[in-house]
């Protein structure tokens, strides 16, 4: 046992460029691309045959075969087969979740090293039998007679054979993730030309981020896809604006623009005590300094149900003995344009922080131009659990370019919940 | 030599009717049916502008067991090279038919992963007849190039059975007979179908592996599973303990009737470079007496003798389930090749595998371009 915490290295990531939904990455499993993910932490890093501490994973929409989904990642790469690894959901929020995880093992001193990663395939999407059906197998297993068993399957129906598919609904309300958001959208009264203006940002960003190159060793190609097909270098509020609305109804302001798509894709993250890096001559890109998740009552205090990170960031920071004001980068998972809106107008609104927050002054505003300036989930898409990999490293590598300063990182999930951190530079780029 | 270069991937059906003609009395006279005995002929094919599809190399691993990763399954080059193969036997100046020819040995050498978007150019030529103790046997020698580079080569040993030869040599064991009675073996059970649904991803429908009635027309009593599909399915097995540049020879030894289940084991023997190239003078000595076209045939053999280091892995496909009835279907064993350079963190974007992406916009296609 140790007597006090270590510094948390992040060393890099790895990702696949994120592909839409049934398009190049259709054939490709959730394992398929956690396995590639990983592999490219391996190539870069020589992992080969080495015993990392763990590696922690996820995905949020998983077949039911894929029951330990990272494990088995793990034993299809180069990585020693005698890494542990186990599989983590926290819907959106898994990606930074196995990085907190993964963190908190290393400051510890349970373990020098480990991946955190995440996947997630819309396309590949488990289809399960039809749940009448299911109960009826079930029954007919259960009977031992000839005749108990042909009553069962006397209850097959042809509609049996529609298969139950998974929905992007929450459970408690029925409402799909865009109706909830719309709705936080019409409360905030954040306006179509300002969700259009931050998705043309995030476009923008993120063709510029590869233009310099930035995404050269962040972002391995797969199957013939270099960069994320999402992106449109040429998006602007102009095109943006001549979108129709998709959720919110006629008036709504929420467009298949500025909401994110469904997506493919897998990112993996590095972390190591110093030690560990240093001993392998591997960088230290940046340090994870803190982290917290929170969670809303969207069922019966009808919060909004992407407004957690909101409620989760100010804990934070009253830890770290800071203002919002005081990072250099905030990293705000763009779920949907009005998502991060909302936050920003939360943060900012001095009943929201007094009543909900519980705070004699609101957090403020924050300046923009520090805002997902190497593009956000708008512009690279968001399979689900490989988003927080994706931001954990992109950000990293950010703050060692700039050799000093602080970042934010704030990712909303469905059921309610947000995960926040914030890292440090390591200091000295290059 | 004759050297012939085809404008595009030969369509396999009608190749196999060309193949199975000279089952048919007389037809070998005609001039473009083989069969009319005699020696192989000194031919090669070749098939540039090669590109793998997305989506067949996904079924493919699919079916095969591989991960979709960053690089082609190492047996799939194969699978291109494939048609070729059946030109060849299908050659007006071949001595036989490929129907009834017993695949019984193979041996790839991967020189680097490929990349799925890769230019590959594909060459495939015989080797003439040597002696057999079943038979004759003779090869085809497979080279894949890209960009000029020689990046994997196969060599694919068939058999005609007939009256054999007594002084050919009993070839060498690949894998040590413990691995028979290794506790732990993996356990695969094969559907029946499984014949079917590698034909439909190799294009290899072979009536062998396709349906119980036509295997039985050729001697078996069920369909048997594709030779390849087997050693795709141990190299998948050992996937993420390859290395990037590696031979793996293996032997077929007895066919896997469908359905059936099957027993894989393997072992890793440390670091003997020795041991490694006498594995490949052991598979060079079954085809030294292939002279003539085989002038060449050393190509393969070469590059495993010279570049084998390290550590190799003994594989074996074992018969029945957990009970252990004995018997090998399958042998082998891989071998490093080289060192390869360990990348360092620094060289962003050349510290990766060496691959060539397909720009997306580009269409790929299994046909030559």
């Amino acid at each position: 046992m140790i007597d006090s915490p270590r510094r948390v290295a992040i060393v890099g990531g790895s990702r696949i460029p994120f592909a839409r939904s049934n398009s190049v990455y259709s054939h490709a499993s959730n394992q398929d691309m956690l396995t590639t993910a990983l592999e490219g932490l391996v190539e870069r890093f020589s992992l080969q045959g080495q015993t990392l501490g763990e590696v922690a994973g996820g995905a949020v929409l998983k077949h039911s075969r894929d029951r330990d989904l990272t494990r088995e990642s793990v034993l299809g790469s180069r990585l020693a087969p005698e890494t542990p690894a186990y599989d983590v959901q926290q819907a959106c929020g898994t990606g930074l979740e196995t990085t907190i995880l993964i963190a908190n093992k290393i400051a510890l001193g349970q373990i020098d090293c480990g991946i955190a990663c995440g996947v997630d395939t819309t396309s590949d999407a488990p289809l399960a039998i039809n749940e009448d059906l299911r109960q009826i197998f079930l029954d007919l297993n259960r009977e031992r007679s000839v005749q108990g068993r042909a009553r069962q399957l006397l209850r097959v129906r042809p509609q049996h054979i529609v298969p139950s598919i998974p929905r992007n609904a929450e459970p408690r309300t029925g409402l799909s993730m865009g109706e909830h958001c719309a709705i936080m959208a019409a409360e905030w009264g954040i306006s179509r030309a300002e969700q259009d203006e931050l998705t043309a940002a995030s476009h923008r960003n993120l063709a510029a981020a590869y233009e310099r190159g930035f995404n050269d060793d962040l972002v391995a190609p797969y199957l013939g896809l270099e960069r994320d097909q999402n992106l449109r270098a040429d998006s602007t509020p102009e095109k943006l604006s001549r979108l129709a609305p998709v959720f919110g109804g006629p008036d709504g302001t929420m467009t298949a623009g500025n909401s994110t798509p469904l997506s493919d894709g897998a990112s993996a993250v590095l972390l190591a005590s110093e030690e560990w890096a240093a001993e392998r001559g591997l960088p230290v890109l940046a340090h994870l300094i803190d982290a917290q998740t929170a969670a809303v009552d969207h069922v019966h205090k009808r919060e909004g149900l992407l407004m957690a990170p909101a409620y989760a960031m100010p804990k934070m920071l009253d830890r770290l003995g800071a203002t919002l004001q005081d990072f250099d980068l905030y990293e705000i998972h763009e779920a949907f344009a009005a998502q991060v809106l909302c936050t920003l107008a939360a943060w900012e609104d001095e009943r929201f922080c007094a009543e909900r927050l519980e705070r004699e002054k609101p957090l403020g505003a924050i300046d923009r131009a520090r805002l997902n300036i190497n593009g956000g989930s708008l512009a690279a898409g968001h399979p689900f659990a490989a988003t927080g990999g994706r931001i954990v490293a992109a950000l990293a590598k950010e703050l060692h370019e700039r050799g000093s300063g602080r970042g934010l990182i704030s990712i909303c999930a469905a059921g309610g919940q947000g995960v926040v951190a914030a890292l440090q530079s390591a200091g000295g780029a290059k | 030599m004759a050297i012939r270069t085809v404008e595009r991937s030969p369509s396999i059906l009608p190749l196999y009717l060309r193949a199975a003609a000279p089952m048919i009395p007389g037809a070998s006279l005609l001039p473009f049916i083989p069969g009319r005995g005699g020696e192989i002929p000194a031919i090669e094919l070749r098939l540039e502008g090669v590109r793998s599809d997305p989506e067949r190399v996904a079924a493919y691993a699919k079916v095969c067991g591989f991960t979709l990763g960053t690089h082609l399954p190492p047996t799939y080059p194969h699978i291109l090279a494939f048609p070729l193969h059946m030109a060849v036997m299908a050659d007006g100046g071949f001595p036989f038919g490929a129907v009834g020819l017993v695949h019984i040995e193979n041996t790839i050498v991967q020189h680097r992963p490929i990349g799925p978007g890769e230019e590959l150019a594909i060459a495939v030529r015989p080797t003439g007849l040597s002696p057999h103790r079943s038979g004759q046997a003779f090869s085809l020698i497979t080279t894949i190039s890209a960009g000029g580079e020689v990046v994997w080569e196969e060599t694919s040993t068939m058999l005609r059975r007939g009256r054999g030869s007594s002084e050919a040599p009993e070839p060498q064991r690949l894998a040590g007979a413990e691995l028979e009675g290794q506790a732990g073996a993996a356990s695969w059970r094969l559907p029946g179908d499984l014949g079917r649904r590698y034909a439909a991803v190799s294009g290899d429908r072979n009536p062998i592996h396709m349906h119980a009635l036509s295997a039985k027309a050729f001697g078996f009593p069920r369909a048997i599973v594709h030779g390849m599909w087997s050693k795709a399915r141990c190299l998948a097995a050992l996937q993420g303990r390859l290395p990037d540049a590696f031979e793996a020879q293996v032997r077929f030894r007895a066919p896997v009737l469908l359905p059936s289940t099957v027993r894989f084991a393997s072992a890793e023997r440390a670091g003997a470079g020795g041991d490694a190239g006498k594995a490949g003078a052991g598979g060079d000595a079954e085809r030294a007496g292939a002279g003539g076209a085989a002038g060449k045939a050393g190509a393969a053999g070469e590059a495993r003798g010279a570049g084998a280091s390290g550590a190799q892995i003994e594989l074996a496909l074992l018969r029945g389930g957990s009970g252990g009835a004995g018997g090998i279907h399958l042998e082998g064993r891989v071998a490093t090749l080289g060192e390869r350079a360990r990348s360092s963190y620094g060289a962003a974007g050349g510290a990766r595998r060496s691959q060539t992406p397909a720009k997306p916009k580009n269409k790929t296609t299994e046909s030559g371009v």
